[in-house]
């Protein structure tokens, strides 16, 4: 999966042109000039991709095996006793994924877990579900879930 | 300057006027890292991704200050009552 930042075909970077072109040109027109969110939407499709194609996904700092954070690091190790496989997407070096994902669950901080491509929440949730208190909810909603081993997959890109 | 825990707790209270409410500061004083417990009503009939999302609203205009909220429960006060939780391991920011 690619994640690219967009920057080259970035539409804001013609808006100028594009308007001086509609002033002067009256053939053309602005629903034919590319949408300033285009970007944002892809970005939006491609984590809407993600999380349906990986069963159990963390968008996290840093990576399972060196976590960049308490809190991605303690939610990495309870999904950890679930001997299910992990799928990773570190958003540190990635401020545009960061800010897009922040969007599509409408959640503030990370790490942000989903599971069967519903948004779970952050690490106190999955602590919370991990603990007796809630009766054992986290084993459920990953009772279907495929195990593979102790498998985790790191992000590649 | 920062938030201090009397904000947190002021803005959490107005919000879920909490039968129960726990702030700690876990910064070590400069307000930057709080943990919340909060047990309210309005809990009621709400999974935890939406309490933990009424916790965040309430806190929003002081989110920008504050780097790290931890919300150890969040429970309704007939869930508060029977059952006494095992300590939540503490992770650091």
């Amino acid at each position: 999966m690619n994640y690219s930042s967009g920057q080259s075909s970035d539409p804001n970077a013609n808006m100028d042109s594009a308007a001086t072109r509609i002033a002067v040109d009256p053939d053309t027109h602005q629903d034919f000039e590319p949408k300033s969110k285009s970007s944002d939407m892809s970005l939006h499709d491609i984590i809407a991709q993600d999380v349906k194609e990986n069963p159990v996904l963390i968008y996290m700092k840093g990576f399972p095996e060196s976590p960049m954070c308490g809190f991605s690091a303690l939610a990495v190790k309870v999904l950890q006793q679930y001997d299910v496989p992990i799928s990773s997407r570190d958003i540190l070096g990635d401020l545009k994924l960061k800010e897009s994902v922040k969007a599509y669950s409408i959640w503030p901080t990370f790490p942000q877990i989903f599971i069967k491509g519903k948004f779970v929440g952050g690490s106190d949730i999955i602590l919370n579900m991990h603990q007796a208190s809630w009766k054992g909810e986290l084993k459920k909603l990953l009772s279907d879930v495929p195990r593979k081993g102790d498998k985790v997959q790191p992000q590649e890109s | 300057m920062g938030v201090t825990k009397e904000d947190v707790e002021a803005a959490i209270t107005s919000a879920l006027s909490p039968s129960h409410l726990v702030v700690t500061d876990t910064s070590g004083g400069c307000g930057a890292s709080y943990e919340i417990e909060v047990v309210s009503e309005k809990f009621e009939g709400k999974r935890l991704l939406e309490r933990h999302r009424m916790v965040n609203t309430a806190l929003a205009p002081h989110m920008a200050e504050i780097h790290a909220v931890s919300i150890k429960k969040a429970l309704t006060p007939a869930q508060a009552q029977p059952q006494p939780e095992p300590a939540a391991d503490k992770p650091q920011a």
